[in-house]
């Protein structure tokens, strides 16, 4: 490792013109990470329980999709002509996208109520390994139904790549999947925005944030919007999964790979952040792709493990987190 | 000798000063009382003295030791001794393992010994379940030694917690809210203990307490908390006519 | 005393199953001083395991060492892979935040096992020569099933001996209460130490035996679904229970036999764990040893409680 990085130095010239489209790439896949890791600090602040099967449900989110599909396309075909036509103007696979958020919030929803709402005020442990074990059960079924081969996404768009500049002599490129993918995180990332800030159900939430108990004492029916958030928390993973998924391709053991990411990201933004989170994403995925080819493959994979452990150990606390540790 | 020195404590949370350049002196034998309005740093104060927060500036010296700069089981090691104002107790141990937890220092079982189950392992863990029994009993607990701390009635949780606070014979300790929840006799009891212990065995009390009568009662200097900040120190009698402290609990 | 029997009784294949119970009873008794008596949740377990495992695999391949003296180095490898697990609790780390530290830990051993095959054999995995013992090979379950038996027993009583002694106090004060068991003097960091290498060395012991039980190492052997595997033994026998350790080994070791039975659920452990959990969370907490204990009072150990 020690060469690889001295080779790196010497060979900086050559290697420079490469980073634009390292931070572009890692910017794409930042964003993913940064919803998802968004879509955890939700359920984390609502609840304060740290969701540690939510990798789980994100990749059910992608296989969701997976199998909502053909019956969608078919049922499709199958309208009278009149409702076929106008069918004929909305893809399938916004059809099946918007189902399977839609069975992904009831999952969430459906989660809080039966299997978490009963044993908050039990022992952490208990509340942390439910999760765990709803992660093992939906993945477990996953992978015995569809898990024995290698399925792919259906693609709505064809994959495209366009340059966005070039420089000595390397161009920087992005792929249409890509600039979507951005397109998608930025616009639900405004959404999310207006929600909390504008509108009462926003509102409601960060008194919850604050506060469980003051909020019911004041008459916010906690439980409920829970179940709500929990919801929104599950869909807005669905959401990232269903990209993942089109980025990668269905397996599924991306629950914990998803997971640690996740971690990774609130973990250096701070966790409970919501900023935090979405730059924490952004900021692992640029750094798997620059350190993955500057010095060493193996940076891709070990990344979010070696951030997660270095920032405990040095600043627990991450960017804009808050007090992590104990004074022992 | 003081037993313990404070000696301008200050305590910030970001900008909240939460304990504003507090001095005071704990002499053994006497029990020194902490009152003040509800958010006036009375814990945080303590926390302090037992190492759970740290100082942004001043001292703190037990037995002419500086402990401000050590970690709480070190600050403890060294005989300051605390209860605390909700919980401490340790739910899922029975009394007698409470006090026997309390003994954990003063147990010096090796982890060879332990082990092997050696002889001397065993006898000095029955010598310790003896001096926890005869704790319990001087309390009037004893019969509850088997049962699990989270199932006792509130006054036999808060015996526990002194027992156990108080099985090291510690040259200090601190008591936050021990009347809280308490009937009338069970306190009357708690102040008889109290006063037993710092008369006839010479322990230095600090004690955090709501109750005015019981403070007026058993406290031989009352230390008054305000901001952060003492607005008076003096005997019993002195407080209790003093207009600052009726101000900041009447406020005005 | 009946268990010794039980060669008498058992063919070859049943007997394996058996030893595997005796390698489970182990890493299930590991675990439960973290998860159990700290009361912490964390992942290194399977970490654990494995490191025991290849320990006792690169000593009897690439050293020649005779099995049984692989035993206890493994157990140290296991301690020692706890102790750096656990050394962010050193610097105050807590709660969820030592819990993920300790996943992405496991990961991080994963990765390890595929990437170093000097060592470990990479994802051809490694294979173990028959394990001897005092120059005896052992090559029949039966005979593996005595000497496992035996290291059971004795890190059983071991480990029994020290939780309840003031160090097993120490680590319920800390689960219940950490800042009041440092008002008691308990240096807590430290203690979070210990738990963590007692726990590996027991649990890096496991992984020995395991070796010597499936000859054949490899790393797809720790992944994800062992980690669901034990905690599925510690939750059902009973957290922090030695009796529900035994409980649940027994029990959640034979599932895949049962399921092996039943064409439909084949590759169903997964999920099937996973609702035990669930199960065992919502309606019975303390898991399978606070139920028989109501039975008879022989099961109770320090967690019953009605």
């Amino acid at each position: 490792m020690i060469e690889q990085i001295q080779s790196v130095l010497t060979n900086w010239d050559a290697m420079l013109p490469v980073l634009p489209q390292l931070v572009v790439s890692g910017i794409a896949i930042g964003m993913l990470y940064a919803l998802i890791a968004l879509s955890m600090t939700i359920l984390y602040r609502a609840t304060t329980v740290v969701n540690f099967g939510h990798g789980d449900l994100v990749m059910l989110g992608a296989y969701a999709l997976f199998i909502l599909m053909p019956m969608v396309t078919f049922n499709i075909a199958v309208e009278s002509s009149a409702l076929g036509l106008l069918a004929s103007f909305v893809p399938p696979f916004l059809v099946a996208l918007i189902l399977s958020l839609l069975v992904l919030f009831a999952m969430g929803y459906i989660i809080h109520r039966v299997f978490i709402w009963p044993i908050l005020k039990g022992p952490h442990l208990s509340l942390a390994l439910m999760a765990i074990a709803i992660g093992y059960a939906v993945r477990g079924v996953i992978r015995k139904e569809y898990g024995k081969e290698v399925l792919q996404m259906p693609r709505p768009f064809p994959e495209q790549e366009f340059e966005l500049f070039n420089w000595g002599g390397f161009g920087t490129y992005m792929t249409l999947d890509e600039m979507i993918f951005c397109g998608v995180v930025i616009v639900m990332l405004l959404i999310s925005y207006i929600v909390f800030s504008k509108t009462r159900f926003g509102r409601i939430v960060q008194a919850m944030f604050q506060t469980q108990r003051g909020s019911s004492l004041v008459g916010i029916n906690v439980m409920h919007y829970n179940n709500l958030i929990w919801g929104v928390g599950c869909s807005l993973g669905a959401l990232g999964g269903v990209m993942l998924g089109l980025a990668l391709a269905l397996d599924p053991d991306v629950g914990v790979w998803t997971l640690l990411r996740g971690f990774a990201a609130m973990t250096l933004g701070g966790f409970g952040s919501l900023y935090g989170a979405v730059i924490g994403g952004l900021i692992i995925g640029i750094l798997e792709k620059v350190l993955g080819v500057f010095i060493s493959t193996a940076f891709i994979e070990i990344t979010c493990y070696l951030v997660i452990i270095l920032v405990l150990l040095i600043r627990p606390k991450g960017l804009f987190g808050q007090h992590a540790t104990l004074r022992i | 000798m003081a037993l313990l020195t404070v000696t301008n404590a200050t305590v910030q949370f970001g900008g909240l000063i939460a304990v504003n350049q507090v001095s005071f002196r704990a002499e053994p034998g006497k029990v020194r009382a902490l009152i003040g309005p509800n958010g006036a740093g009375k814990t945080t104060l303590f926390k302090a003295i037992a190492g759970e927060e740290q100082l942004a500036s001043g001292t703190i010296h037990f037995q002419d030791q500086a402990i401000h700069t050590l970690t709480p089981h070190e600050i403890s090691a060294r005989g300051i001794r605390r209860t605390f104002q909700t919980g401490g107790l340790f739910g899922e141990l029975t009394a007698l393992e409470n006090v026997l937890a309390g003994l954990h220092t003063k147990i010096p079982s090796s982890f060879g010994g332990l082990l092997a189950n050696t002889r001397s392992a065993k006898a000095v863990e029955k010598a310790a379940t003896k001096k926890a029994l005869k704790l319990l009993d001087l309390m009037g607990i004893a019969h509850v030694a088997e049962q699990w701390a989270r199932d006792l009635s509130g006054g036999q949780k808060r015996m526990v917690e002194i027992v156990r606070a108080l099985a090291t014979d510690p040259p200090l300790l601190l008591l936050d809210e021990p009347a809280v929840g308490l009937a009338p006799p069970v306190r009357l009891e708690l102040m008889n203990i109290i006063r037993r212990l710092v008369d006839e065995e010479n322990i230095g009390v600090i004690l955090i307490e709501h109750a005015i009568e019981f403070v007026m009662t058993v406290s031989d200097t009352i230390m008054v908390l305000n901001n952060g900040e003492v607005i008076a120190e003096g005997a019993p009698d002195e407080i209790r006519q003093n207009k600052n402290v009726l101000e900041a609990y009447l406020g005005r | 005393m009946l268990a010794l029997a039980l060669p008498l009784v058992l063919n070859q294949y049943l007997q394996y199953v058996v030893n595997l119970m005796l390698v489970y009873i182990l890493v299930s008794v590991g675990f439960n001083i973290v998860v159990g008596n700290l009361g912490q949740l964390a992942f290194s377990n399977v970490a654990f395991f494995g490191i025991g495992a290849y320990a006792s695999g690169i000593l009897t391949t690439q050293l020649g060492m005779p099995w049984w003296l692989t035993v206890v180095p493994a157990g140290f490898c296991g301690a020692l892979a706890g102790c750096a697990a656990s050394i962010p609790a050193l610097r105050g780390v807590r709660l969820f935040y030592l819990a993920i530290m300790t996943l992405a830990f496991g990961e991080l051993m994963r990765w390890l096992y595929i990437r170093t095959p000097g060592l470990t054999g990479g994802s051809m995995g490694l294979t173990v020569p028959e394990p001897a013992v005092f120059g005896w090979m052992l090559t029949n379950e039966y005979q593996k099933f005595y000497v496992f038996l035996f290291i059971v027993v004795v890190v059983v009583i071991a480990t029994s001996r020290l939780l309840e002694s003031r160090i097993g106090r120490a680590f319920l004060a800390i689960k219940n209460d950490e800042n009041a068991a440092a008002a008691m003097g308990i240096p807590t960091g430290q203690y979070f130490l210990l738990a963590f290498a007692l726990s590996g060395f027991v649990v890096g012991i496991g992984g020995s035996m395991y070796a010597a039980l499936v000859g054949h190492l490899s790393p797809e052997d720790f992944d994800l679904i062992q980690v669901i595997l034990h905690f599925a033994i510690i939750m059902v026998g009973g957290l922090g229970s030695l009796i529900g350790s035994i409980l649940g080994s027994i029990l959640i070791t034979a599932t895949p036999e049962v399921i092996r039975h039943f064409e439909w659920l084949v590759g169903s452990e997964e999920w099937i764990f996973g609702v035990a959990i669930i199960v065992v969370i919502l309606f019975l907490p303390r898991g399978l040893s606070s139920l028989l204990a109501k039975v008879n009072p022989i099961f109770k150990d320090r967690y019953y409680r009605d």
